[in-house]
């Protein structure tokens, strides 16, 4: 939507979109800047990285030798996870490989999942979420119209997988996190999956089942009981090697006989619709913008070659037509109940009952804790 | 030549698709609409399923979730569980499900399946029979989810069932379901001796090489499988699969 | 529009979905007016030849069918019973057919009796011609299941044939009459090329 108002910046894609975006003299926006001052300094796409990266490793290694599992790791069946799967195999690293179906897994994500299991020889886990408490979840969140709507799968995710870990005694966590592709969001758009308040709030309202076998990660187990008593640690090895996803994915498909997903987010259909349409629709987001800066500012796509991809359109209209009755009628309501519910009045998280006041508290000690003892403390590496 | 058939067999309980262990300790596998979706799209031959409470609980069909799961269904589609007369067999039917598979009413009312295969035709009308070793280890058919032995010998009632005009006749082990060891080559092989319909064998495939196995050995017409596509390994996590049609072609030693 | 016809038998929601599936815009129908407007047919069918042609015959949309399929040479898609009504006559039953197309149903009569019948599951099928709604399905393979085959009286109507025991056609054709044994409707994404072909010709 343009108006007088609208700018795009002139190095990535990022535009006022983003409600909190700033310009510099050059147009170019604060999430460049912030990139290239902040955040790629904790980028290593090269030799050090993978030093520090063998370090990490070896240490891990050392931690567990006596114990069954090095660490634990999450499989999507998407490219990142696919990807450090085996890369972790090539290591000699023996994960916990644990896959977390919240219902929506496509059949490549499965193949997927398969083929790389089977090519590694690991032993595969699966926790299966509750599939009616689920569903509850989703049109809970559905009808409180917030943005991020992905909350009930990916809190869901990281909650089942620390329980998971703890129960193994894992305590070493591998995330496909990386700054390659992933480095620009912004805040504004959405807040984070792990508020536990915010989503039994937001359930509570407008939920109708209790939610028993859904697992939550409360406040003080998030940012205490397990960086703190269990000692959790999160690695993201991606972030020490050159990752180029184009060149990830042929070999992936190479070794693995990986198959490619029409998009990002492929693995889940759920997914798929809220990035491509909810998302947009309701509030004017399109993640490929934030995705494809962080590619630019990477140097692993131009300017121009993300322009023409943001000109493609978002969602083929039949693929959306048969989506939306798909999650219709996994969710039990008919075509109509669906649209008159992706017509409610849109929300912010804020709106509702949440952590941030937590949050910004512990913000604050932690950052008077880090003065006082010259180094910075963090809840998570 | 006709093709041998390799059918998914997924179970309803309590609403949720589940997997059992020779008929015991249900274990939660999912949404039943997502894994018939994944199984459409990895274009198996056929679809079995089953509502395991049904009967036992003397509820009416679920209707609304077989209308759901055959509208996601592009190959045939098989459903039992709770059948129990003419009407409910015609409401299932107009859903979009293929063939109908009567279980515990086979012994109940007979007569039933005569009177289906009638009106719908023989190929609509299945016979799941669950057989169990009884106290002295001899094979008897069972019926509510294995709990009551109806001390007819299988063979008996199998030529009785075909007799009233079964299309086919799912040989349901009790005793190696779940167990994921292999197929009871010799029950299934007597039971081929002495039938003319179609066989299919369900209960007891772990992996490729016993569904190999139980084709070579006693020829019957297709095999029905639950643990086998919805585990994965040794620790039996919850996926997905099905063998891709090439492989499907090498393993039954056609082109 | 493909008016799905729907005379009491027959799988007509499966067929349904997949025209859905493929993009072919199509309607389950007993009305005469949709029948009269829609540019082809599609006739299913399960069950008893005689219990077929009559409930077929006994619409009241029958004649208008009649008109626009011979008259009007609207194409038509006969499926499994649906092909079988097509021919002269049944040996399954006692009415005769429609005799759309010169050919009779018989039983199969085979050799071999270790097979079972019906013929039941899946086989492949040799078209004649992939010109209509063969089109891309050189190499396929359909769903049957059925204990009559037909056989026509012209070796010019038979479009596709199979094997089970022994050859049999598995697809007829004249003009803008096609019939397959098969289920399109289930046998996944052959059956939903031979589909989009036959609405897209």
């Amino acid at each position: 939507m343009e108006n007088k108002d609208y700018q795009m910046c002139t190095r990535c894609v990022m535009d006022t979109t983003d409600p909190e975006i700033n310009f510099d003299e050059n147009g170019v926006c604060n999430h460049c800047r912030e990139f290239d001052e902040v955040t790629s300094k904790r980028w290593f796409p090269n030799d050090e990285g993978d030093k520090k990266l063998e370090a990490i490793y070896e240490k891990m290694k050392k931690e567990n030798a006596h114990k069954d599992y090095d660490c634990i790791l999450g499989l999507s069946g998407g490219v990142d996870s696919s990807y450090l799967a085996l890369k972790l195999y090539e290591a000699g690293i023996r994960p916990l490989v644990v896959h977390v179906d919240g219902g929506w897994n496509s059949e490549l994500a499965v193949q997927n999942i398969e083929n790389i299991v089977n090519y590694c020889g690991w032993h595969l886990h699966t926790i299966v979420i509750d599939w009616e408490e689920m569903k509850d979840l989703q049109l809970a969140y559905l009808k409180s119209a917030i943005a991020n709507q992905d909350v009930p799968q990916d809190h869901a995710f990281f909650a089942s997988l620390y329980h998971f870990a703890t129960k193994y005694g894992v305590n070493y966590v591998i995330s496909g996190g990386n700054l390659a592709t992933e480095s620009i969001f912004p805040k504004a758009w959405h807040w984070s999956a792990m508020d536990a308040d915010n989503l039994h709030a937001i359930h509570n309202k407008f939920g109708t089942k209790k939610l028993k076998n859904y697992k939550t990660i409360g406040f003080y187990e998030l940012y205490f009981y397990y960086p703190f008593v269990k000692k959790m640690k999160t690695i993201r090895p991606l972030n020490f090697m050159p990752y180029i996803k184009s060149e990830a994915l042929e070999e992936l498909k190479e070794k693995v006989g990986y198959k490619e997903y029409a998009r990002k987010h492929g693995e889940s259909v759920f997914t798929k619709f809220f990035q491509n349409y909810w998302l947009p629709m309701k509030f004017g987001y399109d993640k490929r913008k934030p995705h494809l800066a962080s590619l630019i500012v990477a140097d692993q796509m131009s300017r121009e070659e993300a322009l023409k991809e943001l000109d493609k359109p978002l969602y083929d209209e039949k693929e959306l037509k048969e989506d939306k009755e798909y999650i219709a009628k996994k969710l039990g309501v008919s075509d109509e109940e669906f649209e008159q519910i992706l017509q409610m009045p849109s929300h912010s998280y804020n709106d509702f009952p949440n952590m941030t006041e937590k949050y910004n508290r512990m913000k604050k000690v932690q950052n008077f804790v880090s003065k006082l003892l010259g180094r910075k403390i963090s809840n998570y590496s | 030549m006709l093709q041998k058939r390799i059918i998914p067999c997924l179970l309803l309980h309590k609403g949720g698709l589940y997997k059992t262990e020779k008929f015991k300790k249900p274990t939660y596998i999912g949404d039943p609409i997502n894994a018939i979706k994944i199984f459409n799209e990895k274009e198996v031959d056929e679809l079995m399923f089953l509502d395991i409470d049904a009967s036992v609980e003397n509820k009416e069909p679920n209707y609304k979730m077989i209308e759901d799961i055959a509208s996601e269904c592009f190959m045939p589609l098989c459903y039992g569980g709770g059948v129990k007369n003419i009407e409910q067999m015609k409401k299932i039917y107009s859903l979009g499900v293929e063939k109908i598979s009567l279980s515990s009413q086979a012994t109940i009312n007979p007569n039933l399946i005569k009177e289906a295969a009638n009106i719908f035709g023989n190929q609509s009308v299945i016979v799941t029979i669950d057989i169990k070793k009884d106290f002295w280890g001899n094979k008897k058919v069972f019926i509510n989810n294995g709990k009551k032995n109806t001390k007819l010998n299988p063979i008996d009632f199998i030529k009785q069932v075909e007799a009233l005009g079964a299309g086919e006749i799912v040989i349901n082990n009790i005793d190696n379901d779940g167990v994921m060891k292999g197929y009871d080559l010799e029950l299934l092989k007597e039971i081929k001796e002495n039938t003319k319909i179609p066989i299919i064998a369900l209960g007891g495939a772990g992996n490729l090489n016993h569904i190999k196995e139980v084709f070579e050995s006693s020829k019957v017409d297709a095999v029905a499988c639950g643990s086998m596509f919805v585990y994965q390994g040794p620790l039996k996590g919850v996926l997905i699969s099905y063998p891709p049609y090439q492989k499907i072609q090498e393993l039954l030693g056609n082109k | 529009m493909i008016a799905i016809l729907d005379y009491g038998i027959g799988n007509l929601k499966s067929i349904y979905n997949m025209f859905k599936k493929v993009g072919v815009e199509s309607i389950i129908t007993s009305d005469i007016e949709i029948i009269k407007k829609a540019d082809k047919y599609l006739l299913p069918g399960v069950g008893s030849f005689d219990y077929g042609i009559n409930s077929l015959k006994n619409t009241p949309f029958f004649e208008t069918l009649e008109e626009e399929v011979l008259e009007n040479k609207k194409p038509i898609l006969g499926i499994c019973l649906g092909m079988q009504l097509l021919t002269n006559s049944s040996e399954e039953g006692k009415e005769k057919g429609l005799g759309w197309i010169d050919a009779e149903t018989v039983k199969f009569d085979l050799e071999d009796k270790s097979l079972s019948i019906p013929h039941m599951g899946w086989n492949k099928t040799n078209p004649t011609n992939t010109n209509d709604i063969f089109k891309n399905l050189e190499d396929n393979r359909f769903y049957f299941v059925h204990s009559y085959h037909v056989v026509c009286n012209d070796e010019k109507n038979i479009l596709a044939s199979s094997y089970y025991g022994q050859a049999f056609t598995c697809s007829i054709y004249k003009d803008n009459i096609y019939g397959v044994q098969f289920h399109p409707e289930k046998s996944h994404k052959f059956g939903m090329q031979l589909l989009k072909n036959f609405g897209e010709m």
